[in-house]
């Protein structure tokens, strides 16, 4: 997007408009400066990611007012730039007396505080870190205002709740260049001080924000082999030919991005390879050549053969059981990358660039922006449980029905209600689950937090174990009293893993969770299946399970289930503890 | 060529179609051309073309007309 000028956005964005069906992702845009251009650029930086935005930009200089009338949002930027904070109170700051100096920082500290409050429960906040550098004159002494943008950046960064995302604005500045930044002339005239060079730098720092909040962060990357992760083509150079020594000079960088990939592959990336070449070839490479450092143990899936790309992309999506949107693919030939952005526009695609230097550091960008890499204990198992995924399947075959096949699977379940220790993949798993989702709302780990503090709502998590291995935490039900009927209790969320689906483990969940809600002496449960692109295989869950149908309405299936009459399913061969905190 | 160029870029700043920027298209007949979108415009102008547009002149430029004119000169 940095390199499409401002008009080709006005009208990409414009083409883009009403083909996304989905809920509008509502951001309102807090600022003290004229911003307005940033509302295409952002707009359309979200429906690229198939998310449809609904961008409001808030008053002029009404930041405090603005966060407490639009604290409803989805997400909240707040563009609090020191340039007009500075000019309200003096034309030459450094002058500025000691006591005008205490009142405004005084000021700021307060408008801070109220605005962190009014914010704190709202799903997701950006704030800009404030900057000096409009006045670096001096690159040695400290000026008054340094030390003044030191002080306000601490204090937001002491005060922010965890739902602030900080941007650094300083290293965005030093990335595209101060004056490629800032254009005093407007600054002036209209206050309006960024160039667009800078709001689609800006859009692009923010992009992982809006993937990570609305769940569209990506499951898996797919690198290609030859003169991707070592230079030169094994077919014909031959296993000496080829290089990725960390000693070399050209062979240094794939030595890097192969470091890149492993460390993906610790933080639950799925790294696959698809490669033209035969595959013995490639086989003897990963296990014998003295330099490579990614060997199978990393890799999930290989595809090492002649066809065609798109369709070994698309085979290794369906047999992760993930959508075709969630890969990432890289690729030194323009043939290839040309070939998946026609045929699979939503696959992300990373050429290795020409000089080859830059090539970590092109790699490194596309996957801060794309993947989580909070290490969790779950994902650092997760190559492995995805490999034991393929026995489970491969030994499907030997049981003659599948009954006798899931019961010899030893499965076991552990849930727990209200456990703090689980929030953030809690809050990960309705981000990032898809398919089975019967309603896919979003939630950051404070509003998970928040659900958990609150009485009205239980957050459950279920474990999963069986024979070949954990699972983890996999499954979460989130539900809430009715406000107008302390009798009934409505299922807000529910949702699993895709990597524990066709074994029923939904039914004794839902019925556990049932039971637990029986308890606490609720009479009626209403649930809703609201349909989405991915979650079309739980479309009749609810009925399944034994709900009864009240109405639809735009879709949106909504149910009902009197307790006292709920008869469980009989599967038995499902074991289940609870761990009540 | 040129004027083809300034056309695409006030179509889009302005959200209006292409074929209604007219030789006498200007602030008066073009409801979006506000203070804000004036902003953009020139930016945008000076994107496109990779040039600088001088201060004095960004608050003359409120017709088709005068930004032709400037366009060509500043592209020469």
């Amino acid at each position: 997007m940095e390199n499409l000028k401002y008009t080709e956005i006005l009208q990409l964005n414009k083409a883009l408009v009403g083909t996304l069906k989905s809920k509008p992702y509502e951001i309102g845009v807090l600022s003290n400066v004229t911003i307005n251009s940033l509302k295409e650029v952002l707009e359309y930086s979200c429906r690229l990611n198939q998310i449809e935005p609904k961008v409001e930009i808030g008053n002029f200089d009404n930041i405090v007012q603005d966060s407490a009338v639009l604290k409803n949002k989805d997400l909240i930027i707040i563009f609090y730039d020191v340039l007009n904070i500075v000019d309200q109170v003096s034309d030459f700051f450094e002058d500025l007396e000691e006591e005008k100096y205490n009142n405004l920082k005084n000021k700021l500290f307060t408008e801070i505080d109220i605005i962190l409050e009014n914010l704190s429960k709202t799903a997701s906040v950006i704030f800009n870190s404030f900057s000096s550098a409009y006045y670096n004159n001096n690159k040695v002494l400290v000026s008054k205002i340094d030390t003044f943008v030191k002080v306000l950046n601490s204090y937001v960064e002491q005060k922010k709740t965890s739902n602030v995302s900080i941007v650094n604005i300083d290293k965005l500045f030093a990335h595209i260049g101060f004056k490629q930044s800032i254009d005093y002339r407007f600054y002036h005239s209209s206050k309006a001080p960024y160039t667009f060079a800078f709001l689609k730098n800006y859009v692009s720092a923010i992009e992982t924000v809006l993937l990570r909040n609305t769940g569209k962060l990506k499951k898996a990357i797919i690198f290609d082999c030859d003169n991707t992760l070592w230079k030169g083509v094994v077919g014909e150079d031959g296993m000496e030919g080829i290089n990725m020594s960390p000693n070399s000079q050209s062979g240094k960088f794939y030595h890097l991005v192969q470091r890149i990939a492993i460390f993906l592959s610790k933080r639950g990336v799925i790294v696959c390879l698809c490669s033209k070449n035969n595959e013995q070839d490639v086989l003897d490479v990963l296990k014998n050549h003295k330099d490579m450092i990614l060997r199978e143990e990393h890799i999930v899936i290989k595809k090492i053969n002649w066809v065609n790309k798109a369709t070994n992309l698309r085979e290794i999506a369906s047999e992760l059981n993930i959508g075709i949107d969630s890969l990432v693919f890289v690729d030194d030939s323009n043939f290839e990358i040309n070939l998946i952005k026609e045929q699979i526009p939503e696959i992300i695609t990373i050429q290795v660039p020409t000089a080859i230097s830059d090539y970590p550091e092109v790699i490194l960008k596309n996957v801060y922006t794309y993947f989580n890499l909070v290490l969790n204990s779950d994902d650092a198992k997760k190559t492995e449980m995805y490999k034991q995924q393929f026995v489970r399947e491969n030994s499907k075959t030997a049981y003659s029905s599948i009954e006798d096949y899931l019961a010899s699977l030893e499965i076991e379940l552990t849930v727990v209600k209200n456990d703090k220790t689980h929030m953030s993949r809690v809050a990960q798993l309705t981000q990032k689950t898809n398919q089975f989702n019967l309603t896919t709302y979003r939630y950051t780990e404070s509003q998970v937090n928040h659900f958990i503090d609150d009485k009205k709502h239980e957050v459950y998590a279920m474990f999963v174990k069986d024979k070949f291995g954990d699972n983890g935490l996999t499954g979460v039900c989130i539900t809430k009293e009715d406000k107008k009927d302390s009798k009934n209790v409505i299922i807000d969320s529910f949702l699993m893993s895709c990597r524990i689906i066709g074994r029923n483990i939904e039914f004794v969940y839902v019925s556990h969770i049932i039971k637990d809600l029986a308890n606490k002496g609720y009479q009626t449960l209403t649930a809703d299946y609201i349909p989405t692109k991915k979650n079309a295989q739980v479309e009749d869950f609810y009925a399944k399970v034994g709900f009864t149908l009240i109405e639809n309405i735009d879709g949106t299936n909504y149910y009902s289930l009197n307790i006292a009459s709920f008869e469980p399913k009989k599967i038995d061969y499902i074991k289940i503890i609870t761990e009540l905190v | 060529m040129e004027n083809t160029r300034i056309k695409q870029v006030m179509s889009a700043v302005f959200e209006v179609p292409v074929k209604f920027i007219v030789e006498d298209s200007s602030t008066d007949n073009i409801e979006n051309w506000d203070s804000l979108r004036h902003l953009n415009l020139i930016l945008a102008l000076e994107e496109e073309f990779d040039v600088s547009i001088p201060d004095e002149e960004v608050g003359n430029l409120v017709n088709y007309k005068l930004i032709e004119l400037i366009i060509n000169d500043l592209v020469k």
